[in-house]
């Protein structure tokens, strides 16, 4: 029996142990991805493209919508029948705070691993994917840090440092310019990444591999971010800087833009436009309206961008009601001729039947009236900002997916700011040549981007004050200042920024005050000068964070950043 | 094996011909207490030497064919067995004696093994089938609730939803926190089990122990702790709910039993709504159609006739019941059917159930069907085959989510004014007159058409949120016995979960109005296969030892599939391809393996002293080849002091010390080593893109260390009338296998490490007794009572705190130093003074900062269980109550923000100046605010909506009959019993407004300590039927 028993033992104990675990490598290792054996560099870069530029829904609706373009003033909700009042976000709220800041901060991911591979030692070495991760770096960490001030970047990108300090916005900038100096030094002459697998080509989203646009990319940025540094407190770098870009190639041709395509092929939830938000829910909720200072500038100057970038109202029958009680009720008349002002302002014609509790206006239908709806409107005047007086964005810019609509291309930088960003230099006496030539070439590719006809542009060139920079150099400025905010459009992120520099349009710079109409919110009416950190940073990295707000200043949407302080 | 089957046949014919030459007589009688003189049912009645035998029924009474000389033995567990000669009686009257010597009472613990209860060095809590079967759940872990101490369940929301049960607090971070719930011995798998927690639309799935039929329980054992769980190795970490099921009776005949259990459900509260103002804003109406939103700040409700959303004039009216004639009320019918048979050598036990519920939620049910086949089968004198065959099979039809966007956040917020009735209406086409809605398709809500605000009527009959679950639950298991001292058996044992979900919004849907769809599959299969062998022997005339060596291989595999598609391109269907817009989904099957080997010795000497040592390796294939082996032990020990106390037992029958050590190891799920790339379906512009990790992986992952300590004290006095249980234990988990959240800077969001270190110490508080027993009547009283306090001690380097959950400024965290399911969020923002602020417009302004405000899980638990018995009549009732840990109420928030909310009321005739400093011009606020902005800001500060957890209720109540035996006899019935049956019937307290305490959003880690438009707690009432033929 005891032999019997030690068999049946032995047998078992050799049977479990050895034989049951000999497969155990194999089935623990995932069939559905790859290997960094398997792979090729360009393939990510691909990713990091469209992940800055065309991220998927949840993001691209919060941190772009949401916050870039409403605080660029471009975009507004707080019409009847949004689903949001235009106090959304100048109210602090953590949730698409949050959403925006988990998108930023976390496109440094894929970044990373694309860096990580191609640089010096790594798995798919080779310098050019390199110096092309480096530019990409820059455009990323531009909107990275005028977005939230002070994070990591000299410690970032290293998965050996677990909690990364947050840098000075001043070292990250002077660092940037470091690395597209580092990117057009290993650029040099040469216009290919490689050969076979590492040539890169329709898989650049941007220049289908071409490095000296990349090289022209990287010295048009460090012109905009020396720029942006200069007159800031210790940015002893900038006016080198500038100098050194203004002698090199700058984006300032057609072929320069740089432009990503929509794919207008896809699901949203990986990669969205404006349409889908738009689109995909029933009714105008998610609807928003093209902001009164863009719609202003636009229709008082006589820029043909206008058809462009709006659509004309809707007009029709309207009727506004007094509240039977409350605030809103004591505040109907001022209410109601703050929104009919609007249409006085844009001339639109109304006629008026009645007067006192109730009354309706009548606006023509199917006429070319632009209307811009201000930003920041309070709660109680909601019921009265009928959507249909109000300017919608033109359907190139919020057309669904999958109908075999055109829609219109991501901008990742322009030649007309390379032409501006030139003539701004030279104004500011940091350059030499011809400003208002520079300027109205600007102009131009601005509005070619646009589809605006060769005749009209030139018209507008021609005719109109403000195509000339004819005033004092402040004036100047204030000029080369809108023109930059106007030509991004869609591109809130660097239209927001430029506000909060140059201090124009000074009507959204000043912020609001008459607090019957506008909304306070956390801010109490001052203009927004950064979003506040995500929870995301406080949870992992929290004394970090905690050191630099002792340096930086509060965690709040007021605080102004280091090169807005000049 | 020629020779043994000789063997075999000749013994069987040896006593067959015995049976034949004996004289055949039948012996009747009553077995009775010798207490008390009640009749005890269930006591087998054996012919000696033989396994003719049977049992007694439910008065005690019995009737057996035996030969004149055959001796009778009578047996029961806890009562001294007697043997009586029949000597041509035919009649024998018996009274038994409770066994005060032995008190063997006997539990099921690890690997099934039946031991005496006062043996065992670490705390167990045995239930029987009743206590899980009288008010029946169709989720057996709703009858776990307040019967024992340690355990806690959080129920989650709707019919066919699954629960949380922790036993002695969260162990780990990583989510594995609840109890292994093993049937038969056989761990089944429990995917499924941690679900929901999404703050949008939260869908909360059963799996692992919902799907076990509460009719084929025995009895259920829940081994707390490592301690008791030792030897199931890394996934009993956080205890073990062992369940035992039924089996036929050997020598019994044929019986059949009935059981019906039928009950009408309701909603057992809601929340308090105000009946004062109706839909509008500003304190106004909305003024057209187009304008038209879902608030209630309109104007005092007055009977005027308004506009309302359908664009008809109607009277400006409270609906004060609006939000409860939604709820319908359910019907909860579960039917079992069981059959046994017990020969000889054999016996096979057959059940099949059918539970068919209806929800309070209007077209919302569950049926499920439940087919149980169990034998047991002789095959020689040594040689045992014991097999079960269980095949579940449920439909859902649309699950409840919960969530920011589920059902329910459109019915508690309706508007007070809106008619329920005419919300049926949901689409344009159900009203007489379809022209009045502008658009044929769109969803029409109280709001209007196409506005983004659901219809519940809508989601519940245009959309599809249904599930299907197969699962088939099966072992055999071959005994061999040596000698009488050693056996051995091996088995196999096998459970197959094929899981297939619908969801559909239709197209016309109040977000995505041209419609959307996913179908998916999962199928999850274990196998275990183990063996066992056992030896018990006498070393010496007082030292006892059983020895257990066995070993096992698990295997488990998922995969899954699901399709989605998005636009349907006709309006009048819902089918894939109708879609637009199709993606797909693959997981490849995966397979996680687990081999192992355990031993177990337990030494008892002179039957007051025990020791138990148990050891267990584990092989895992989810760890690399350095890490994969790991080896974890117990020690406990039992020593029973009452005899030198009071050796003659005049008052104490049993007084026991017990202390008891264990580790247990724990792997990591599959694929968490090496790095790898995934490729996103879609791509760009037909390009491939490759995407890098979130999570940085980690070749050097150890196995978790889960270490217990507990000490424990149990008596027994005055022959059973009073008894305890006392236990004090300490659990500490190191090397927690966790995604540690790092800054994105690192290029991960995750890395993947062994960290941290979980504290979680508690005591346990068990006592009861019979304080009254007489010839009719007994009163029997139970009461538990724990206490556990967590506490995460270390986390990693730099990280103070991680979060679970998020929802606005709430954060569920883990916090060092704090616990695992502290509650943070804002409070009303002071200045550096310390006074309370408003923003410039004078509204309320939450702080910047967050702070903690409370935590999960409640600090106290507790539960009574009283049972009268008077002479048929039998009458038993639990209360239990949780105290202290808290919970926010994101429901009551949404409730306060609408204007819906009975609080809502205040400030709403002219409004508020609040005392406090204006942001805006530093100086004391004045500026007068409405009610609708003092709420609306109100309400996104936390601190206000944290709620206290605790709530004691009423939980379970029975009140059975059983007929007496001389009128069923003569309808042939063996036993017949019916009773009235109540659940959650009220509460004696309950701290928070609007929500169930016990309720929240997830089954797992993430879905603690919020509670957001859950489904209502029921209350449920019926009748419970029992009758054996």
């Amino acid at each position: 029996m005891k032999g019997i028993l030690k068999t049946i033992s032995a047998t078992l104990l050799l049977v479990f142990v050895l034989a049951g675990c000999s497969d155990f490598e194999e089935i623990n290792t995932r069939p559905d991805a790859f290997g960094s054996d398997e792979v090729s560099a360009k393939y990510f870069l691909t990713g990091i493209q469209i992940e800055l530029y065309a991220p998927n829904r949840f993001p691209y609706w919060r941190a772009q919508l949401i916050h870039a373009d409403r605080y660029a003033g471009q975009f507004t909700f707080g019409f009847n029948g949004a689903w949001w009042t235009g106090a959304l976000a100048y109210d602090y709220n953590s949730a698409y705070t949050d959403a925006a800041y988990d998108w930023i901060a976390g496109y440094v991911s894929n970044l990373s691993v694309y860096q990580n591979f191609v640089k010096e030692g790594g798995d798919l070495e080779n310098q050019n994917f390199y110096a092309i991760g480096l530019v990409m770096k820059g455009l990323y960490y531009q909107t990275y840090t005028d977005t939230f001030g002070m994070v990591p970047y000299s410690e970032a990108l290293d998965p050996d440092i677990i909690t990364p300090k947050l840098d000075s916005q001043s070292e990250i900038y002077r660092g940037v310019i470091a690395e597209l100096d580092e990117a057009m030094a290993i650029i040099g002459d040469q216009t290919v990444t490689g050969e076979g697998i590492e040539l890169l080509a329709e898989n650049d989203l941007f220049f289908n591999g071409d490095l000296q646009q990349w090289k022209k990319l990287a010295n048009t940025l460090k012109l905009r971010m020396a720029l942006r540094a200069q007159g800031a407190p210790g940015a002893d770098f900038a006016g080198t800087a500038i100098s050194e870009a203004l002698q090199a190639p700058l984006l300032s041709s057609e072929m320069d833009n740089a432009l990503m395509e929509k794919d207008t092929e896809i699901d949203q939830f990986g990669n969205a436009a404006y349409g889908d938000v738009w689109h995909n829910f029933a009714g105008i909720g998610s609807h928003w309206n093209v902001s009164k200072t863009l719609i202003d500038y636009l229709r008082e100057n006589n820029d043909p961008r206008l058809s462009r970038y709006a659509k004309p109202i809707i007009g029709g029958e309207f009727t506004f009601t007094k509240p039977a009680e409350g605030s809103g009720s004591s505040l109907f008349d001022k209410h109601v001729d703050f929104v009919l002002g609007e249409l006085d302002n844009a001339g639109v014609p109304y006629t008026r039947n009645g007067s006192g509790d109730e009354f309706t206006i009548s606006v023509p239908q199917d006429q070319d009236y632009y209307v811009g709806q201000p930003s920041r409107l309070n709660p109680e005047i909601f019921p009265h900002v009928k959507n249909d007086l109000f300017s919608e964005p033109a359907d190139w810019i919020i057309n669904p997916k999958n109908q075999g609509l055109e829609i219109f291309p991501e901008i990742v930088f322009t030649a007309a700011e390379g032409n501006f960003l030139q003539a701004e230099a030279i104004i500011k006496g940091l350059g030499t040549g011809d400003a208002q030539e520079l300027y109205q070439e600007g102009i131009r590719q601005a509005m070619k981007i646009w589809r605006v006809e060769e005749s009209e542009i030139e018209t507008f060139i021609a005719n109109e004050e403000m195509a000339q920079l004819n005033g004092t150099d402040e004036e100047n400025l204030e000029k080369i200042a809108i023109q930059r905010w106007i030509v991004s459009y869609t591109d809130g992120f660097e239209a927001w920024a430029v506000v909060r520099d140059t201090g124009y349009p000074s009507e959204l710079a000043s912020g609001v005050s008459d607090f019957d109409i506008y909304a306070a919110g956390t801010l109490n009416g001052k203009y927004p000068q950064r979003m506040r950190y995500g929870n995301q940073e406080y949870n992992t990295n929290g004394a970090n964070v905690e050191a630099a707000i002792q340096e930086q200043g509060p965690d709040e949407q007021g605080t102004e950043l280091w090169w807005a302080q000049n | 094996m020629g020779k043994k089957l000789l063997f075999l046949l000749g013994l069987m014919f040896f006593s067959f011909n015995q049976n034949l030459i004996a004289q055949e007589q039948t012996v009747t009688g009553t077995v009775t207490d010798s207490e008390n003189g009640m009749p005890l049912p269930g006591v087998t009645v054996l012919e000696k030497g033989t396994s003719n035998g049977t049992s007694t029924d439910f008065d005690g009474n019995y009737s057996l064919e035996v030969p004149e000389d055959a001796t009778l033995v009578f047996s029961m567990v806890g009562f001294m067995s007697q043997e009586i000669s029949v000597s041509g009686q035919n009649l024998i009257n018996l009274e038994l004696s409770p066994d005060t010597e032995a008190l063997d009472e006997v539990v099921v613990t690890s690997l099934g093994l039946t031991r005496e209860k006062k043996s065992l060095g670490y705390a167990v809590t045995e239930l029987d089938s009743e206590e899980v079967n009288t008010v029946k759940d169709y989720n057996v872990a709703s009858s776990l609730v307040g019967k024992v101490a340690g355990l806690v369940v959080n129920q989650a929301s709707g019919v066919g939803s699954g629960s949380r049960i922790t036993i002695r607090g969260n162990n780990t971070l990583t989510g594995n926190n609840q109890a292994l719930v093993v049937v038969d011995g056989i761990p089944i798998d429990a995917s499924g089990n941690e679900s929901g927690g999404s703050i949008y639309n939260s869908t909360v799935t059963g799996g692992g122990i919902t799907d076990i039929n509460p009719s084929d329980i025995e009895s259920i054992s829940v081994l707390k702790g490592p301690n008791a769980a030792a030897l199931y190795g890394s996934r009993a970490a956080s205890g073990v709910v062992l369940i035992t099921t039924k089996k036929g009776t050997r020598g019994s005949g044929l019986g059949i039993s009935l059981n019906s259990n039928i009950s009408v459900e309701e909603t057992m509260f809601l929340p308090d709504f105000q009946n004062e103002y109706g839909q509008g804003t500003n304190g106004a109406l909305y003024s057209d159609l187009d304008n038209f939103g879902s608030n209630s700040w309109g104007p005092r409700l007055d009977g005027s006739q308004q506009l309302y959303y359908t664009g008809e004039q109607r009277a400006y009216n409270a609906q004060p019941d609006n939000v409860e004639n939604f709820f319908e009320n359910g019907i909860k019918s579960i039917n079992t059917i069981a059959m046994d048979q017990g020969g000889e050598n054999h016996s096979v036990r057959f059940s099949y159930t059918n539970n068919q519920t209806t929800s309070v939620i209007p077209n919302s049910e569950l049926h499920s069907h439940n087919l149980n086949l169990r034998g047991v089968i002789d095959l020689s004198d040594k040689l045992t085959l014991d097999s079960k065959a269980t095949y579940f099979t449920q439909e859902l039809e649309n699950r409840v989510n919960v969530g920011t966007e589920g059902v329910l956040a459109y019915v508690y917020s309706m508007p007070r004014n809106v008619a329920i009735d005419d919300l049926k209406r949901y689409k344009p086409s159900l009203w007489s007159n379809p022209g009045m809605f502008p658009d044929e398709y769109g969803a029409i809500s109280y709001a209007g058409q196409n506005k983004s605000i659901g219809n519940p009527y809508w989601m519940l009959n245009q959309d599809t949120n249904d599930e299907r679950r197969d699962r088939f639950l099966g072992f055999s298991k071959l005994n061999y016995e040596f000698t009488d001292w050693l056996s051995a058996f091996i088995r196999v044992g096998g459970d197959v979960t094929n899981v297939r979900s619908e969801y559909i919004q239709d197209y016309g849907h109040h977000f995505f109005y041209d419609g959307r769809l996913n179908f998916s599959n999962r199928k999850n299969v274990e196998i275990n296969s183990d063996f066992l062998i056992t030896a018990n022997k006498d070393l010496t005339e007082t030292l006892n030892l059983v020895a257990n060596v066995g070993g096992s291989l698990s295997k488990r595999t998922f995969e899954g599939m699901s399709v989605s598609g998005n636009q349907f391109r006709l309006p009048s269907r819902s089918f894939l391809n109708n879609t637009n817009v199709q993606t797909s989904t693959h997981t490849p099957l995966g397979v996680k393996k687990i081999n192992s080997l355990y031993g177990s010795f337990s030494f008892s000497y002179d039957d007051f002293m025990y020791l138990d040592l148990t050891a267990r390796n584990d092989w895992s294939s989810t760890l690399s080849e350095d890490n994969r082996s790991f080896f974890y032990p117990s020690v406990s020990y039992s020593l029973l002091v009452n005899r030198f106390i009071d050796p003659d037992r005049d008052f104490l029958d049993m007084l026991k010390l017990r202390a008891s050590w264990a580790e247990v190891g724990n792997d990591t799920d599959v694929y968490q080593l090496y790095q790898t790339f995934s490729v996103p379906q879609q791509g760009y512009l037909g390009l491939t893109v490759l995407e890098g990790p979130s999570v940085k992986l980690n070749p050097d992952l150890r196995p978790e260390s889960v270490k217990s300590t507990e000490f424990g004290v149990e008596f027994n006095m005055f022959k059973n009338r009073f008894y305890g249980d006392f236990s004090i234990y300490e659990i500490i988990t190191n090397d927690m296998i966790f995604n540690v959240p790092v800054p994105f800077a690192t290029g991960f969001s995750f890395f993947k490490e062994n960290v941290g270190e979980v504290k979680n110490n508690g005591f346990e508080i068990m006592l009861g007794g019979v304080p009254i027993q007489n010839e009719n009547f007994r009163w029997d009283i139970s009461a538990n009572m724990s206490r556990n306090k967590n506490e995460l001690v270390e986390l990693i380097d730099g990280l103070d705190y991680t979060v679970l959950n998020s929802l606005g400024d709430l954060s569920i965290r883990a916090e060092v130093g704090g616990g695992i399911g502290d509650i943070y969020g804002t409070t009303w923002k002071t200045n550096e003074n310390g006074e309370r602020v408003v923003n410039a417009e004078g509204f309320p302004v939450a702080s910047n900062e967050r702070v903690k405000l409370g935590n999960a899980q409640p600090d106290f638990i507790g539960g009574l269980t009283n049972n009268f018995t008077y002479k048929n009549w039998n009458l038993r009732f639990l209360v239990d109550g949780r105290f202290g840990g808290e919970i926010y109420s994101a429901t009551s928030s949404y409730l306060d923000a609408a204007g819906v909310s009975e609080r809502s009321l205040e400030f709403r005739d002219g409004g508020v100046t609040i005392d406090a400093i204006n942001e805006g011009t530093g100086a004391p606020n004045d500026i007068q605010i409405s009610a609708q902005q003092y709420w609306s800001n109100y309400s996104g500060i936390t601190s206000n909506y944290v709620y206290d957890q605790t709530n004691v209720r009423l939980r379970e109540f029975a009140l059975t009959y059983r007929l007496p035996g001389e009128s069923i006899d003569n309808i042939g019935l063996t036993s017949a019993s019916v009773g009235l049956i109540g659940r959650n019937l009220f509460f004696l307290y309950k701290a928070a407004d609007d929500i169930d305490p016990d309720a929240s959003i997830g089954t797992g880690l993430s879905g603690q300590g919020i509670s957001l438009n859950n489904a209502p707690t029921i209350r449920s009432l019926g009748l419970n039927i029992n009758i054996k033929f």
